[in-house]
């Protein structure tokens, strides 16, 4: 199933990534090479000492919206504008996203690898009589195959950010993982897992009522409930490994690491801490007012989940992974 | 009733670890463990297991990453709008449900973005933070749960992880619709 979603997950996206491309290419989404016309309004008339000056475009929203086939507020805006001379006589143009830029433009920045700018090329400079305004044809760099360009990018951040990730594991880990052993030591998980048998016995029924991996659970299911991220998860990592203990085959998940797994996934936690904290933020007047909703509704994720995880791993090709390699003997004839 | 529940998870959750620290490493001096010695003891397999999940984690993620950077999603929502309009959910929810399993900071990204935009007493705002709190980032905690004992075949864990996760958006929805419902 993992190696089904996984490969899903990349074909999918980098079909769907060509398939916008080309649906771009068709339509000209991007309006490459096609001129844009626009009053420009200058501070300080150009002179020919003065190769770098700047502006706003003036451009109505209708205007826009018409040019680029997009629906946005129909009010006109003001865009900052820095144009450069070279000596060929070209001008070329630097647009600098701010909040009065349209979503479009703002999309098209994003989508050139460069956030807080678009390029551009002016064709037709006209100025008016008074010198303080022109008209002004310009055209934006030219905007192809984004989709893949973001995947290809994604791809990078995002192996980079696991690294990141990984890595700022380790102090969490590391303090957790020292403070479990000396409760180990100092006999206090045994109490624990002692307490909470008649419950453990049922969902972990191929583990020891009395192994470590049980006091590691209870810990980290705890934490969980208690909304304490930092500490559940390196909690959840040593119980993993006390698990895998009782792994007879490296490598491949008993059932008692799945439906810890699905306890896990389905996040069922006394205090959702984050999703309070950004209502607060946000200024609701009941920030709290979700923390029923929530425990309900990860209570549904955690029943559902253990009936499933509970259910499938009768199924007998999930129960034939357990079984010891083909090479290894020959009792792999049922 | 509720205010005194809220004070007390509120005490819990800020007392609870230097609670656990005392009683921990308390209970260990007091049984006469060498408590310092232990502790690093453990301590020193942090590394180990932090660098054991980068694999698993790089593979997890440069998948998620293709399918959201492609705008796959979109595609997504428009095959699922039929069966969300029918089940009473609001468009603007879809997103956040199918990307709650996928991606933490993706989905807490959406939530923060749909209270801005309707705020966060509105029905939308309230249902979007009940299912960002009815679930967990399914694809990352499998990723390095199993990365950390090196598990490659997961089994029944990711389908069971999965109809978790749907039953959990569709506990959040109606429990909204039966409080907050319009």
């Amino acid at each position: 199933m993992l190696n089904q979603v996984w490969i899903s997950l990349i074909v999918i996206g980098l079909l769907v990534a060509v398939g916008k491309d080309i649906n771009d290419e068709a339509r000209n989404t991007y309006r490459n090479g096609v001129p844009m016309t626009a009053t420009l309004h200058v501070e300080e008339m150009p002179t020919a000492f003065r190769e770098t000056w700047q502006g706003e475009l003036i451009i109505p929203r209708e205007t826009f919206d018409q040019f680029y086939g997009v629906q946005s507020a129909p009010s006109e805006f003001h865009q900052p504008i820095t144009l450069t001379t070279n000596s060929s006589g070209k001008t070329s143009l630097i647009l600098a996203v701010n909040d009065s830029t349209p979503a479009f433009w703002k999309e098209m920045a994003t989508n050139s690898g460069d956030n807080k700018k678009l390029l551009g090329s002016v064709v037709s400079l006209h100025f008016s009589e008074d010198k303080s305004t022109a008209q002004i044809s310009f055209v934006l760099a030219k905007l192809s195959y984004v989709k893949l360009r973001a995947v290809t990018r994604a791809a990078l951040d995002y192996a980079d950010s696991a690294v990141t990730i990984s890595l700022g594991l380790i102090g969490v880990m590391a303090l957790w993982l020292g403070v479990m052993k000396v409760a180990e030591e100092a006999g206090l998980l045994k109490v624990l897992t002692k307490l909470l048998t008649p419950i453990t016995s049922r969902l972990f029924p191929d583990v020891p009522p009395d192994h470590p991996a049980i006091g590691a659970m209870i810990m980290n299911i705890a934490a969980n409930m208690l909304g304490l991220n930092n500490a559940a998860t390196p909690l959840g990592l040593k119980a993993m490994e006390e698990l895998n203990k009782l792994n007879p085959k490296i490598g491949t998940a008993t059932n008692a690491m799945c439906t810890f797994l699905v306890i896990n996934t389905a996040g069922l936690t006394l205090v959702p801490a984050t999703a309070i904290a950004i209502r607060a933020a946000e200024g609701s007047s009941d920030p709290g007012i979700i923390i029923g909703t929530s425990i309900f509704g990860a209570g549904c994720a955690t029943i559902a989940g253990l009936v499933s995880v509970k259910l499938l791993e009768r199924l007998p090709r999930y129960k034939k992974d357990l079984l010891p390699e083909p090479s290894s003997s020959g009792a792999n004839n049922g | 009733m509720v205010e005194l529940f809220r004070n007390i998870l509120n005490i819990i959750s800020v007392a609870a670890i230097p609670v656990m620290f005392f009683l921990f490493l308390g209970w260990g001096f007091v049984r006469k463990v060498k408590v310092y010695e232990v502790f690093v003891e453990g301590a020193k397999d942090g590394f180990h297991v932090a660098v054991k999940i980068i694999p698993f984690l790089v593979a997890m993620l440069l998948a998620i990453g293709i399918f959201r950077a492609s705008g796959a999603m979109d595609v997504l929502i428009a095959i699922l709008s039929p069966v969300s309009n029918l089940i009473g959910m609001p468009a603007e929810t879809v997103p956040l449900a199918l990307l709650r399993p996928l991606s933490g900071s993706g989905s807490l990204g959406l939530m923060t973005e749909l209270m801005k935009v309707h705020g966060p007493d509105s029905f939308i705002g309230v249902l979007a933070s009940t299912m960002y709190g009815s679930s967990e980032t399914t694809f990352y905690v499998l990723a390095v749960y199993f990365g950390a004992v090196g598990v490659k075949n997961a089994r029944h864990a990711l389908p069971a992880g999965i109809i978790a996760d749907i039953f959990g958006m569709l506990g959040a929805l109606f429990i909204c619709r039966v409080f907050f419902g319009i």
